[in-house]
């Protein structure tokens, strides 16, 4: 009785381990989100992909981090994408918001996109012509079309930060595990800006109480978009908080967006007092393309 | 005679064990592939983002070249494979202000690549402590040299002057100290590639070059006043000129961006380095190819070079007109 019941048990043992296995291996994969394609008022479409799998469990923990990107075609765009999704992919938790400033989702986007190995949601709106004239903010439907995203699709119990990453800057690492503990606003020198090597906030006590720039220091947030990072919670709870169009000064962006939800007294600097230079405003030069034929010659298509 | 139940006991008793053993083994084997090659030379970043590498499909296996790179990437860098040949990248750096930024972004992208040697050759008399310390602090495999271009060789003015070669003389150290660190006979597989600390790459050109036998060969974007620049392969997959406008007749009508070389072919061939004087623009890569290697050798890479991979980008100088003559920001903050 006793071999025949002992038999049993070492038969069902390894199944009974395996089907743990399997239980546990699933439960740690990501659910993918079928593509969503939704038609808003203003010709928006949203496309959220995750691809791979998350992280663990104590890292279900960290506050995500929202990364803005407006982008518009031209040829160095692909470049552009591609060595930030490398710096992205290095950051745990982290959401890529990409807006084109196009009519539709391009082919090369999405497809970029879907290989790049970040998770990502695909926006875009479209601005006109005369909104492009020189002098005058840029990108800025593109960031209040990401804005309106995240208030639509996050409530009072998701943690993050969110951040606008322009697609010619450069990022180090460093610069996210800085940003991810915000409670408000937080700011940080940034490197080639302002007509100077850097610009930075000036702390004094823990709190912000100058801005070190080289142009026009009598702005209220004297900081380019690359030196601040809002709460989730604060974009939330500021639902009519919009980059401005009519209206605005060249260069005032920044601070035309922050006052409507911050005070200086509130920020956070981060950056070890702001002392430290962890993302650069780089510019990419347009590159060279003199000898390209008028009409298309090759017998290939070749993206670039 | 065993009967048949027993039989049937037996499979279901082996075959749970055989398949859990398999699992548990795959696991275990890819932690133990993180042994390191010479202390010496590395960086290991000793603090924040180690997390652990977690990936939950278990088939999908380290040593696939293959790049379908949709898994997340914790540790940094990956584990060294002892299967994989080596990719030596050899980058000239000089001093200037977006320095620091261009080898961050590089760094970024290298962190991805296994088995990734970096041979950083700064233009200078002694190792600056800017360039030390990005090493250090990224984890990568690297090896830092120096050597200061002769004043009657450096560009003078702004970079736009064709004629002058920028990086030739810290390229041709990096490519002396391949010789003298690997002997001719070394079982050690590797590629090398010369990677300019301002241009784009793709994670996927990196496996393609992987193995290369002599010399490959793929398209550039941005070089030569166009889109991009190629070699023209024909149906046999072997290359028989260049798409190019600027001078397609050149021996070897390619950026340096552009090819890669075995490491055995460098290390077989000590006379062959990147000539210095008497260099047309536009031939330095000629100089040192047609030492190594004829056009029918060249293998062509990126789906027979329909793909682009790599993109010549320029960083733009900033504008620092309001540092003034003396300098405003301080100079103690590093940039």
């Amino acid at each position: 009785m006793k071999s025949v019941f002992f038999s049993r048990f070492f038969i069902l043992l390894p199944w009974v381990l395996i089907v743990i296995i399997m239980i546990d291996i699933d439960s740690k994969r990501a659910i993918r989100t079928p593509g969503v394609g939704r038609t808003g008022r203003v010709q928006r479409a949203a496309r959220t992909g995750t691809p791979g799998g998350t992280g663990t469990q104590n890292q279900s923990a960290l506050p995500v981090i929202y990364a803005i990107t407006p982008t518009y075609t031209r040829p160095v765009q692909k470049a552009e994408l591609t060595r930030l999704s490398h710096a992205f992919r290095q950051v745990p938790r982290l959401h890529w918001i990409v807006v084109e400033d196009s009519t539709t989702n391009t082919e090369l986007v999405a497809r970029f996109l879907a290989r790049c190995g970040v998770p990502y949601t695909h926006l875009h709106v479209f601005t006109p012509r005369r909104f492009k004239r020189t002098g005058m903010p840029r990108a800025t439907e593109q960031r209040n079309a990401a804005l309106t995203w995240l208030r639509q699709h996050r409530n009072r119990r998701d943690t993050g930060v969110v951040f606008f990453a322009d697609d010619d800057n450069t990022y180090s690492l460093e610069l996210f595990e800085e940003m991810r503990s915000t409670r408000g606003v937080s700011v940080w020198p940034v490197g080639f800006v302002g007509g100077r090597a850097y610009e930075r906030p000036l702390v004094s006590g823990g709190k912000v109480v100058g801005w070190y720039t080289g142009w026009r220091p009598d702005r209220p947030f004297a900081t380019d978009m690359a030196g601040f990072a809002v709460n989730l919670q604060v974009i939330l709870a500021n639902p009519r908080a919009q980059f401005k169009r009519r209206g605005s000064q060249p260069g005032m962006q920044e601070s035309d967006f922050l006052k409507q939800i911050t005070k200086v007294t509130e920020l956070e600097p981060k950056a070890k007092n702001c002392t430290r230079v962890l993302v650069w405003h780089t510019r990419t030069e347009k590159p060279h393309l003199a000898n390209e034929p008028k009409h298309r010659k090759d017998t290939v298509v070749i993206e670039v | 005679m065993p009967k048949r139940r027993d039989i049937v006991a037996f499979v279901l008793i082996v075959l749970p064990w055989t398949l859990l053993i398999t699992v548990w083994h795959q696991n275990t084997v890819t932690p133990l592939l993180s042994t390191r090659k010479d202390d010496r030379r590395l960086g290991r970043s000793n603090s924040r983002n180690t997390f652990a590498f977690k990936e939950s499909c278990s088939h999908q296996n380290r040593d696939m070249v293959e790049v379908e790179r949709t898994e997340f990437v914790y540790s940094r860098p990956p584990p060294w494979s002892d299967v994989l040949p080596t990719i030596h990248i050899i980058t000239p750096t000089y001093s200037r202000s977006v320095q620091k930024a261009e080898l961050t972004r590089l760094a970024n992208t290298f962190l991805h690549v296994p088995n990734l040697h970096w041979i950083l050759v700064e233009d200078s008399q002694r190792r600056t402590t800017l360039v030390s310390n990005l090493l250090q602090e990224t984890g990568l495999n690297y090896t830092h040299l120096n050597v200061e271009t002769p004043r009657n060789y450096k560009v003078r003015g702004d970079t736009k002057d064709p004629r002058i070669p920028r990086g030739t003389i810290q390229r041709n150290l990096a490519v002396r100290w391949l010789r003298e660190t690997f002997s001719e006979n070394s079982i050690q597989t590797g590629v090398v590639y010369f990677a300019d600390d301002d241009n784009t790459y793709s994670l996927e050109l990196f496996e393609e070059m992987r193995y290369t036998k002599k010399v490959s060969v793929w398209p550039v974007a941005f070089v030569g006043g166009l889109r991009y620049e190629s070699p023209k392969v024909n149906t046999l997959g072997k290359v028989y000129g260049w798409k190019t406008v600027f001078d397609p007749h050149r021996p070897f009508a390619i950026d340096m961006a552009g090819f890669a070389v075995n490491l055995r072919l460098i290390l077989s061939n000590p006379q062959a380095f990147f000539k210095l004087r008497g260099v047309k623009g536009g031939y330095q890569e000629s100089s040192l190819l047609k030492e190594l290697v004829i056009l029918s050798d060249l293998e062509p890479k990126a789906a027979n070079c329909t793909k682009v991979l790599v993109w010549h980008t320029r960083t733009e100088k900033p504008v620092l007109v309001n540092e003034g003559k003396k300098g405003f920001t301080d100079s103690n903050v590093e940039i």
